[in-house]
C-alpha cells in the first residue's frame, strides 16, 4: 500500500507483516509479507476467499493467535496517544497488550452467539470490560453499559442487560457485541466478518451502526469480508488479499471501478450485479484454491490467471499506479488496457 | 416415570426369586429338625404365612405391605428389613459423600491442572496416574493401604467405623480416611479425566477469544469463563458415575468392615437371605432413580439455557 | 526477543518446508496414529505378554496349579517357585498363570459377547423403529437401572455360582451400555443419503443394517469393547475375592486374592495377594491403554 506520509492520519501501520502457522509438523506461511496502513476514522476493508489471510492479519494484530503460530518478520505499529508503540514486540499476554487490548483496540467476530459466553449475562460480559480498562465502580459501570445498550439500538436496554446471550436474537447479539467492543471507545473497531451469520436485513442495519460509530467517535474501523457489496457500501479503502498476500490496494474507487489485478477483475466479474437483469454473464474464476501446504512457487494467483506468463514464476513487486493504488502483478498494464 | 419403573423391577425381582431353591418355611427350619417335623407340619406353617398361594397372590401381599412402609423380615434373624436397611444407611451415606467430595474436588483440580498444562511432562504424568487409577482394582488398594498405613505404619485403623470407647463424631475421622480415599479411587480419575478434555474444550471455544481480546487477565479467562463452562458436562458426568460409587461402595465396605447396607448386601447373599437380597437391590434402584434426578435438577440449575427452557 | 525452545522448533520446520523436504503420502491415518501413540504401544506389548504368558502356561512353568502340597507351604519366593507357595503348598506363580486363562476368558468373552448381542439388538431396533425399538429399550432399562455389581449379585444369588453362569450374568448386565451406543448411532446414520438409496434399490432390511451401516459405527464400538473388557476383569476379580464369582475350586486372579480377606495374610504373606493385583491392574492398564489409542486414532479432530 502507498504508504502515507502524514503519519498524523494513521492509526495503525503494518509493515511486511508475515505470520507462519505450525501444525502438524508443516509450515503454513498464511501471511506473507502484507503491508498497509489503517487511517483514522476510516474504514479498511480487506476482501478476500476464505482462508486467504485475512482473518489471521486481524489475529495477528490483537496478538490472538494460536499457539502453534508466531509472527515471523514485520512490524505492526500503533500510533497511540501517547506515542508509537510495537505490537510485535510485546509479550503475547503481557500487561501492555492486555491494556491495548480491549481500551485501544477492540475486535468483534463473526458469530455473536458462539462468540458470547453462554452462561453469563449480557450485562456482566459488557462489565468486565469496564471493570478492567476503568476506574468505574459497579454502580457506574451498570449505567454505562445500559447507555451502552441504548446507543448501539437496543430496546429496553435496564431489563436487557441481565438477561442471557440465548435470549438475544441474532441481530440484537451482534449489537450487543459492538457495544461490549466499544464500551472504552478504542480507536480501532476490527470486525472479523460481522455479519455472515446474519440476515440480510439485519445486516444493513449493523452497517448503518458502524457508519455512527465512525461519525460520532472517530472509530478507525478494519472490516473483514468476502463480500464485494459490503466493500462497496462501506469501504473508504480497499486491500484485496489472496494465499496471504495483498494484490491490490487503494481508495474503493480505485479498487472497484478501475481493478488493474486479474485476481480483482476476476472476483467482480463472478457477482451479479441488482438491475443488469438475467442475461449477465458471470465468469466463476477457473481453478481452485490451492492447498496452503502445497502452494505454487511465485505469484500465488499464477494457475488461475488468465494473464499468466514465465515472469509468474517470481513473486510480484508491489507497484504504486497512483498515490492511493497500488497492484502486485507483473502484467497490471495489460489489465488497464482491457477496460 | 420413576414409579413404573420400580414396580416393574420389583415385579421382576419377585419373579426372579420364585427360582431360588427352597423357601420362608425351608430357611426358618435348620436343617437338622426338619426331618423331624412332619410334612402336614409344614404345610400348615406354609399355610399361615400365606406361602401356598399363587405368585399373583403373594406379590400382591408383598407389594401392599411394601407401600405401607413394611418391607418384609430377614431370614437370619427375623428382624424387619426396613429396620435394618435405616440401620445401615447413614453408614452407607457418610462414606458414599465422602468419597463424592474428594473424587469431585480432586477430580477437577488435578484435571483442570492438566488441561492448562497441557503437553508438558505434568500433565503426561497426571494422564499415566489417572489410568492407574481406573485400572487397579479398588479392593486390591484399598488391601495395600490397609497393609501399608494401617499395619506397617499404624497411623490409620484396620477398619470398621467407629473406634470404641469414643464418642465424638471427630474421633471417629481416622476410620473414615482409608475406605472412602479408596473409594473415591476409579471416580476422582475418571472425573480427573473427563474435566481435563472438558476443559480443553471449553477453553477451544470462541468466547475465549473474545474474552482475550477484551484484554482480561489469564487467570480469569481460564477460570471465570473457560472452567465455569467446562463444568456443566463434568457435573453430568458425576451423575452418570454415581452408579459406580453406589456399587463400589459394596466391596469397599466389605474390605474396611464399614457397617453400610453394602456389607448387608453381601452378607444377605452369602446367607442365601433372599427377602433382604431382594429388598436391598430394589433399594439401590430407588437410589439411582433419586440420583439422576437429583443430578437433573443440579445440571438445570448450573447452566442458564437448560434452566430457562431455551433450546 | 529471546528465542524460546518453542521458537527454535518452528524455525527447525520452516526451514525443512522451504527447502521442500516435508509433505508426501499419508497411507493409513488411523493406522499410524495408533502405532505412534507410545502409550497404545506399550499396552498392546503388556497385553500380548500377559495373555501369551497364560495361553503358554504349560510351557512356563512345570507346576501344577492345582497340586497341594503340605510340605511346602507358605514358602516366600525362591527359584523353585517364583511367586511362593501357597496354604496348602500350591504354587503361586503356576496358579496365575493357569488363573489368568480364567479370568480373561471371562473378562474378555463377557464383553465381546455382550458387545455382539447388544450391537445386534441394537443396530436392528435403532434402524426398524416402532414398537420393536420400545420394548428393547425399555427391557435395556431395566437392566440399566441397577448398580451393576448389585444386579450382578442378585443374578448370582439366583442362579448360583458357575463359571457359566458368570459369563451369562455379565453379559446379561452389560449388553445395555452397547444396545444403547449402537443403536444411537444407526438412529443418526439411518438418515443419511445413501441408505435412502440403498432401501429404494430394495435391499433387505438385515442386509442394510448389518453389512452398510455397522462398518461405519465400528470405531466407537471398538473402543467400548476395550472398556467393557476392562471392567468386567476387574468385576470378575472383586468377586471371585469376595467368593462370590467364579467357583474356589476353579482358579482365577480374583480367587486367588481371595486368601488376603484374612489379615494374617495380608501382613505376612504378602506374596500369596500382592503379585496377582500387579498382574490383573497391569493388564487393565493395558486394555485402557489400547482402548484410549484406538479412540485417539479414530478420532477425526486430534492431531495426527
Amino acid at each position: 500500500m502507498a504508504i502515507d506520509m502524514n503519519a498524523n492520519n494513521i492509526a495503525l501501520r503494518v509493515s511486511n507483516l508475515k505470520t507462519y502457522f505450525y501444525n502438524d509438523r508443516r509450515c503454513n506461511k498464511a501471511v506473507n509479507g502484507v503491508s498497509f496502513d489503517i487511517q483514522k476514522g476510516k474504514t479498511l476493508c480487506f476482501v478476500g476467499e476464505s482462508g486467504c489471510g485475512k482473518s489471521v492479519t486481524a489475529s495477528t494484530i490483537m496478538q490472538l493467535l494460536p499457539t502453534l503460530s508466531r509472527i515471523e518478520e514485520g512490524e505492526i505499529t500503533y500510533f497511540s496517544d501517547s506515542g508509537a508503540v510495537r505490537i510485535d514486540q510485546l509479550e503475547r499476554n503481557g500487561d501492555e497488550m492486555r491494556a491495548i487490548r480491549g481500551s485501544e483496540i477492540a475486535m468483534i467476530f463473526q458469530d455473536p452467539m458462539t462468540a458470547l459466553n453462554p452462561a453469563y449475562t449480557i450485562g456482566f460480559q459488557i462489565g468486565e470490560m469496564l471493570q478492567y480498562h476503568t476506574t468505574m465502580d459497579k454502580k457506574q459501570i451498570r449505567c454505562k453499559t445500559i447507555e451502552l445498550l441504548k446507543d448501539m439500538g437496543i430496546p429496553l436496554p435496564e431489563q436487557r442487560i441481565d438477561e442471557y446471550p440465548h435470549q438475544y436474537s441474532g441481530g440484537m447479539r451482534q449489537r450487543a457485541m459492538i457495544a461490549m467492543a466499544m464500551a472504552c471507545n478504542p480507536k480501532i473497531l476490527i470486525a472479523d466478518e460481522p455479519t455472515t451469520a446474519l440476515d440480510v436485513t439485519i445486516q444493513a442495519q449493523i452497517f448503518e451502526l458502524m457508519e455512527k460509530l465512525k461519525r460520532d467517535h472517530g472509530t478507525a474501523i478494519f472490516l473483514i469480508t468476502h463480500d464485494m457489496g459490503v466493500v462497496a457500501e462501506l469501504a473508504d479503502d480497499v486491500a484485496v488479499m489472496y494465499m496471504g498476500n495483498i494484490v491490490e490496494s487503494g481508495t474503493v474507487n480505485d479498487v472497484l471501478r478501475k481493478p488493474r489485478h486479474p485476481y480483482t477483475r476476476a472476483l467482480l466479474n463472478s457477482i451479479p450485479v441488482l438491475g443488469r437483469g438475467r442475461g449477465q454473464k458471470l465468469q466463476a474464476i477457473r481453478g481452485s484454491t490451492p492447498d496452503a501446504y502445497d502452494r505454487p512457487v511465485g505469484c500465488q494467483f499464477e494457475p488461475r490467471c488468465d494473464y499468466a506468463s514465465t515472469q509468474c514464476k517470481s513473486m510480484p513487486e508491489e507497484v504504486s499506479i497512483n498515490t492511493s493504488h497500488s497492484v502486485r502483478c507483473w502484467h497490471y498494464e495489460e489489465i488497464s488496457s482491457d477496460g | 416415570m420413576l414409579v413404573p419403573m420400580l414396580l416393574v423391577i420389583s415385579f421382576l425381582v419377585y419373579l426372579g426369586l420364585e427360582f431360588t431353591p427352597g423357601d420362608a418355611v425351608s430357611h426358618m427350619i435348620p436343617p437338622e429338625l426338619a426331618s423331624q417335623v412332619s410334612a402336614e407340619k409344614l404345610e400348615l406353617i406354609r399355610e399361615s404365612l400365606g406361602l401356598n398361594k399363587s405368585f399373583i397372590h403373594r406379590y400382591w401381599a408383598w407389594l401392599s405391605h411394601a407401600v405401607q412402609g413394611d418391607f418384609g423380615h430377614s431370614l437370619a434373624g427375623g428382624v424387619a428389613i426396613s429396620e435394618i436397611v435405616l440401620d445401615r444407611l447413614p453408614a452407607t451415606l457418610e462414606l458414599s459423600a465422602a468419597a463424592l467430595l474428594i473424587s469431585t474436588i480432586f477430580g477437577c483440580l488435578l484435571g483442570t491442572y492438566s488441561a492448562l498444562n497441557r503437553g508438558t511432562l505434568r500433565d503426561s504424568g497426571l494422564t499415566v496416574v489417572g489410568m492407574l487409577g481406573v485400572s487397579i482394582p479398588e479392593f486390591f488398594f484399598g488391601l495395600v493401604a490397609i497393609l501399608l498405613f494401617a499395619l506397617k505404619l499404624g497411623w490409620l485403623p484396620v477398619g470398621g467405623r467407629l473406634m470404641p470407647g469414643f464418642d465424638s463424631w471427630f474421633d471417629h475421622l481416622p476410620n473414615i480416611v482409608l475406605p472412602a480415599l479408596v473409594l473415591s479411587l476409579m471416580m476422582t480419575a475418571g472425573v480427573m479425566r473427563y474435566s481435563r478434555s472438558s476443559m480443553l474444550d471449553a477453553l477451544n471455544r470462541d468466547f475465549i477469544r473474545t474474552a482475550r481480546s477484551k484484554g482480561l487477565p489469564e487467570w480469569r479467562i481460564n477460570f471465570l469463563h473457560g472452567f465455569r463452562v467446562a463444568l456443566t458436562p463434568v457435573v453430568v458426568l458425576i451423575g452418570f458415575r454415581l452408579p459406580t460409587l453406589i456399587g463400589g461402595s459394596v466391596i469397599i465396605e466389605e474390605v474396611f468392615q464399614w457397617p453400610g447396607v453394602g456389607a448387608e448386601f453381601i452378607e444377605a447373599v452369602r446367607g442365601q437371605d433372599y427377602p433382604l437380597v431382594m429388598m436391598i437391590a430394589l433399594f439401590s434402584v430407588f437410589a439411582m432413580l433419586l440420583a439422576s434426578l437429583i443430578v437433573d435438577v443440579l445440571t438445570a440449575w448450573i447452566d442458564p439455557r437448560v434452566r430457562m427452557g431455551a433450546k | 526477543m529471546e528465542r524460546s525452545s518453542l521458537d527454535r522448533k518452528f524455525d527447525r520446520i520452516r526451514d525443512l518446508e522451504e527447502s521442500g523436504q516435508l509433505g508426501g503420502a499419508r497411507g493409513n491415518r488411523a493406522l499410524r496414529k495408533l502405532l505412534n501413540n507410545p502409550l497404545a504401544l506399550v499396552g498392546l506389548i503388556l497385553f500380548s505378554i500377559i495373555l501369551l504368558a497364560s495361553i503358554f502356561a504349560p510351557w512356563l512353568t512345570d507346576h501344577d496349579p492345582g497340586k497341594i502340597n503340605l510340605r511346602a507351604m507358605l514358602q516366600s519366593p525362591s527359584a523353585e517357585h517364583w511367586f511362593g507357595t501357597d496354604k496348602t503348598g500350591r504354587d503361586v506363580f503356576a496358579r496365575v498363570l493357569y488363573g489368568g486363562r480364567v479370568s480373561i476368558l471371562v473378562g474378555l468373552g463377557s464383553a465381546l459377547l455382550s458387545a455382539a448381542v447388544g450391537v445386534l439388538i441394537g443396530c436392528y431396533s435403532g434402524y426398524k423403529g416402532g414398537w420393536i425399538d420400545i420394548v428393547c429399550l425399555r427391557i435395556s432399562e431395566i437392566f440399566m437401572a441397577f448398580p451393576q455389581i448389585i444386579l450382578v449379585l442378585l443374578l448370582v444369588s439366583i442362579v448360583g455360582q458357575s463359571l457359566l453362569n458368570l459369563i451369562v450374568i455379565f453379559v446379561l448386565s452389560g449388553w445395555g451400555a452397547m444396545f444403547r451406543l449402537s443403536r444411537a448411532r444407526m438412529l443418526s446414520l439411518r438418515e443419511e443419503e445413501y441408505v435412502q438409496a440403498l432401501r429404494s434399490f430394495g435391499v433387505s432390511t438385515a442386509r442394510i443394517c448389518y453389512k452398510h451401516i455397522l462398518p461405519n459405527a465400528l470405531g466407537p464400538i471398538m473402543v467400548n469393547v476395550t472398556l467393557t473388557t476392562a471392567m468386567f476383569i476387574l468385576a470378575e476379580a472383586g468377586l471371585s475375592f469376595l467368593g462370590l464369582g467364579v467357583p474356589l475350586s476353579i482358579p482365577t486372579w480374583g480367587n486367588i486374592l481371595n486368601v488376603a480377606q484374612d489379615l494374617r495374610v495380608l501382613q505376612n504373606n504378602w506374596w500369596m495377594w500382592l503379585p496377582v493385583g500387579a498382574v490383573i491392574s497391569l493388564f487393565v492398564l493395558s486394555v485402557n491403554f489400547i482402548g484410549d489409542g484406538l479412540r485417539d486414532s479414530a478420532d477425526p479432530t486430534q492431531q495426527g
